[in-house]
C-alpha cells in the first residue's frame, strides 16, 4: 500500500497510484483492449474520452477486476491485481466505481445502501458508518432522502446516493463509467458539481465522460481511446487546443 | 342544467359510470342484451339446482355422523389417546409463537392469527367434540391472546421469538415421539392430519435450504458442484413423486445400513424433502437469474466478498422475486402428501379411505372425501394468502 502523499507536492513528483502495463483483452475474438498503458498519479484526475464502443469501459473496469485481462499487469495502490480473490478484494476495498446506471440496492434504504459495505468490510461500528453516511449524504445535498428508497428517488439523486456509497469506504481512488450519461439533462448539472468538488479533494479519479466541457475543467491529464488502443495522452489544453493525432481532431470535431 | 341535459340527444356519459344502485348493476351485466339475459337465465336455473340439491344433500341425506365418530382418527390417527396431551402441548406451544407473532409484527400475522382462532373456535363449538377438547381449544385461544399483548409490549422479543419457531421443530418431533424420556409414540401410530402436516412441514422447512445451496451450486464456478447440481436437479424433476417415495422406501435402510431400523414416516419425509428441494431450486434459480448483473458488479467493486454479496444484495431481492413460486411449489407438496398412502401410512386422505371400508361406515365416501377436501382447502388458502401478504409487504420500496 503507498503511503499518503502531501497535497502539496506537485503531481509529477507522486508516486504512480495506477499502473496498467500492456493490457490486452479479447471478448471472444473481438481484440478490445491492444496494449494499452497508462500510469497514474496519486490524486490525479485522468478523464477517458473516445467514441462508443472503443474499450474505455472495459478498461476502467479491469483496474478493479470486474474484467479479467489476458495479457499485462496492474498494480493498484501497490497490490498487484491477480487471479487471488484476496487481491482483488482488498484493491476493491480502496477503488470505489460509479457506474452509468447507478445500480443502487433497490431493497435497501439509501443509509443501509451506503452503510452496508463499511460495516461488512471495514468493520465498522453501525453508530460510525451512520454517521459517515450522513455526513456524505450532506456533501452530495440529499440528507433529506436516508430512508427513502432508490426507487423514490430522481435519477440525479440515486447516481449522488451512489458517488456517497463508493466514498463511505473512503477509497483511495474512485472510477466514474459514464456517471451523467443515464440522466436526463436538467440533472447532470447536480451530479458533475458533486463530481468537480471531489476532484482536487487528493482523491485520484479516473473518470470516462462525454462531457466535454467538464472534461476540460477537471482533468489533470485527458486519454483519448479508440479502437481499443490509448490514441493520445496529454493536458486539457494540449489535447483540445493542439491535437497532435488525426483521430483525436477526427473525434473533437465530431463531439465538439 | 336538466334542460340542457333533454336538449341533448344522448345524455352524456363518463366514460366511468359507476353504477348506482343493485337494479342498475343488474341491469347493467346481467340483462344488458337478449343474448346476455337468456344466459343468465339459462345459468340461474342451472345454480339453483344445484344449490337446491347440495343443501338438500348436505343438510339431509348427508350422514355426517362418519365424521363425527371418527374425528380423532382423521385428525391424530392411532396416536395413543393417553398421550394425546403431547400432541395438545405442541398445538399450544405453535399457539404461543403464533400470538406472540401477531403482536410482534402485526400486519400479516395479525390475519393469520384471526384465521386460526377462527378455527379453534369453530371447531371448539363442533357438537360432537369431547369436553376435554373445548377446554385445550379455549386454552390455546388465550394463549394466543395472552402472548399477543405480551409481544405488543416487548418488542425486543424478536429475536427470541425467531429462535422459537425454528425450535419448535425439534421439540415437536421430540415430543410426539417421546425417545425414551417419555413413552415411546412410534410413528407408525402418527396418522390423519397431524401426520400430512408434520411431512408437509418437515419437506417444506428442510428442502428449502438444499434446494438453495442446489440453485447456488448450479451456478458455481466449481465444474463438480456444478455437474452435481445439474444432474440431481435434472433426475428428480424427471421421475414422478411416487417413484422417489417408493425408492426412499426401499433404498435408504440400503444406503444407511441394514441394522438400522429407520421407521416409514421418515423415509417418506426424506422422499418428499428430496423431491421439493429440485423443485425449489429451479425456482431460486429463476430469481438468481432475474437480477441484472449491475446489482452483483455493484456489490463487488464496494469489496464485498461472495457471502455478504449473496446474503445482503443478491438472495434478498432473488428470493422476493419468487416467493409466489416458491408458495406455488409449497401449496404442491402439501396437497402431494396425499400419495403417502400408496406407501402404507395412514395420512388424512389415508385415514379417510380406511374410515370408509369400515363396514360400519358404508356408502360414506361422499362425507369423508369432502371433509378431507374441505381441510385441505382451507389450508392451502391460507398459505397462499399468507404469500400474497409477504409479497405485498416486502413491496416497499421496489423498483
Ligand atoms: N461482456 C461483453 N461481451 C462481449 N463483448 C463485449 C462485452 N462488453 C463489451 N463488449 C464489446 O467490447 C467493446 C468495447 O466495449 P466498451 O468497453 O463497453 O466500450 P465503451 O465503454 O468505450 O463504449 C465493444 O465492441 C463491445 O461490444
Ligand atoms: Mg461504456
Amino acid at each position: 500500500m503507498l503511503e499518503k502523499f502531501k497535497s502539496d507536492t506537485p503531481l509529477d513528483q507522486r508516486q504512480d497510484i495506477v499502473i496498467c502495463n500492456q493490457l490486452n483483452k479479447w471478448f471472444g475474438s473481438l481484440h478490445v483492449l491492444k496494449d494499452v498503458s497508462l500510469n497514474v498519479k496519486q490524486g490525479e484526475v485522468v478523464v477517458i474520452l473516445g467514441p462508443s464502443g472503443s474499450g474505455k469501459s472495459t478498461f476502467i473496469r479491469t483496474v478493479n477486476g470486474l474484467e479479467e485481462i489476458q495479457k499485462g499487469s496492474i498494480t493498484v495502490d501497490g497490490i498487484p491485481l491477480s487471479n487471488d480473490i484476496a487481491d482483488i478484494e482488498s484493491i476493491r476495498k480502496e477503488t470505489g466505481m460509479v457506474f452509468q446506471s447507478f445500480n443502487l440496492f433497490p431493497h435497501m434504504t439509501i443509509l443501509k445502501n451506503i452503510t452496508l459495505a463499511p460495516i461488512w468490510v471495514r468493520k465498522w461500528p453501525k453508530a460510525k458508518a451512520e454517521k459517515v453516511a450522513m455526513e456524505l449524504l450532506e456533501r452530495v445535498g440529499i440528507p433529506e432522502q436516508a430512508h427513502k428508497y432508490p426507487g423514490q428517488l430522481s435519477g440525479g439523486q440515486q447516481q449522488r446516493v451512489a458517488i456517497a456509497r463508493a466514498l463511505a469506504m473512503q477509497p483511495k481512488i474512485m472510477l466514474f463509467d459514464e456517471p451523467t450519461s443515464a440522466l436526463d439533462p436538467e440533472m447532470i448539472k447536480e451530479v458533475l458539481d458533486v463530481i468537480k468538488t471531489l476532484a482536487g479533494s487528493g482523491i485520484t479519479m479516473l473518470v470516462v465522460t462525454h462531457e466535454m466541457n467538464f472534461a476540460r475543467e477537471v482533468a489533470d491529464r485527458i486519454v483519448l481511446f479508440d479502437f481499443g488502443e490509448i490514441i493520445e495522452i496529454g493536458t486539457p489544453n494540449e489535447l483540445f487546443d493542439n491535437p497532435k493525432h488525426e483521430r483525436t481532431k477526427l473525434f473533437l470535431s465530431q463531439i465538439l | 342544467m336538466d334542460k340542457n341535459k333533454l336538449l341533448t340527444k344522448k345524455p352524456q356519459k363518463s366514460p366511468y359510470h359507476p353504477s348506482t344502485g343493485t337494479l342498475d348493476w343488474l341491469k347493467k351485466n346481467l340483462f344488458s342484451s337478449w343474448l346476455n339475459t337468456i344466459l343468465t337465465f339459462v345459468f340461474a336455473t342451472i345454480i339453483t339446482f344445484i344449490g337446491i340439491g347440495s343443501v338438500k344433500w348436505i343438510f339431509l341425506t348427508a350422514n355426517w355422523h362418519v365424521i363425527s365418530a371418527n374425528f380423532r382418527l382423521l385428525i391424530v390417527g392411532q396416536y395413543p389417546i393417553a398421550e394425546l396431551w403431547r400432541v395438545w402441548i405442541c398445538l399450544t406451544l405453535v399457539s404461543f409463537l403464533i400470538g406472540l407473532s401477531w403482536g410482534l409484527w402485526k400486519g400479516t400475522m395479525g390475519h393469520l392469527t384471526i384465521a386460526v382462532t377462527s378455527m379453534y373456535f369453530i371447531v371448539g363449538c363442533l357438537p360432537f367434540i369431547l369436553m376435554e377438547t373445548r377446554i385445550w381449544l379455549l386454552i390455546n385461544i388465550a394463549v394466543i391472546g395472552a402472548t399477543y399483548a405480551v409481544g405488543k409490549k416487548w418488542s425486543k422479543l424478536k429475536k427470541s421469538t425467531l429462535i422459537g419457531w425454528f425450535l419448535m421443530f425439534p421439540i415437536t418431533i421430540f415430543l410426539l415421539n417421546g425417545f425414551g424420556v417419555l413413552n415411546h409414540v412410534g410413528s407408525n401410530l402418527w396418522g390423519g392430519f397431524l401426520l400430512t402436516l408434520l411431512i408437509a412441514i418437515v419437506a417444506i422447512v428442510f428442502s428449502f435450504p438444499i434446494g438453495l445451496l442446489l440453485a447456488l451450486g448450479r451456478r458455481s464456478k466449481l465444474p463438480i458442484v456444478r455437474w452435481f447440481s445439474i444432474g440431481y436437479i435434472e433426475l428428480i424433476r424427471g421421475v414422478p413423486l411416487i417413484t422417489i417415495l417408493f425408492v426412499a422406501q426401499l433404498m435408504l435402510p440400503l444406503f444407511l445400513g441394514n441394522g438400522i431400523d429407520i421407521d416409514n414416516v421418515f423415509r417418506a419425509m426424506v422422499g418428499f424433502t428430496l423431491f421439493t428441494a429440485a423443485y425449489l431450486a429451479e425456482n431460486i434459480r429463476g430469481g438468481l437469474q432475474s437480477i441484472p448483473r449491475g446489482q452483483f458488479e455493484a456489490a463487488e467493486a464496494l469489496g464485498l466478498n461472495t457471502t455478504i454479496k449473496m446474503t445482503f444484495i443478491i438472495l434478498p431481492q432473488a428470493l422476493r422475486a419468487v416467493i409466489p413460486a416458491m408458495v406455488g411449489s409449497f401449496i404442491g407438496i402439501f396437497k402431494d402428501t396425499s400419495l403417502v398412502a400408496i406407501v402404507g401410512l395412514t395420512d388424512l386422505l389415508g385415514m379417510g379411505k380406511n374410515i370408509i371400508s369400515n363396514p360400519e361406515f358404508l356408502g360414506t365416501q361422499m362425507e369423508v372425501f369432502i371433509f378431507v377436501a374441505l381441510v385441505f382447502l382451507i389450508f392451502c388458502n391460507l398459505m397462499s394468502y399468507a404469500s400474497r401478504r409477504i409479497e405485498q409487504s416486502l413491496g416497499v420500496g421496489k423498483r
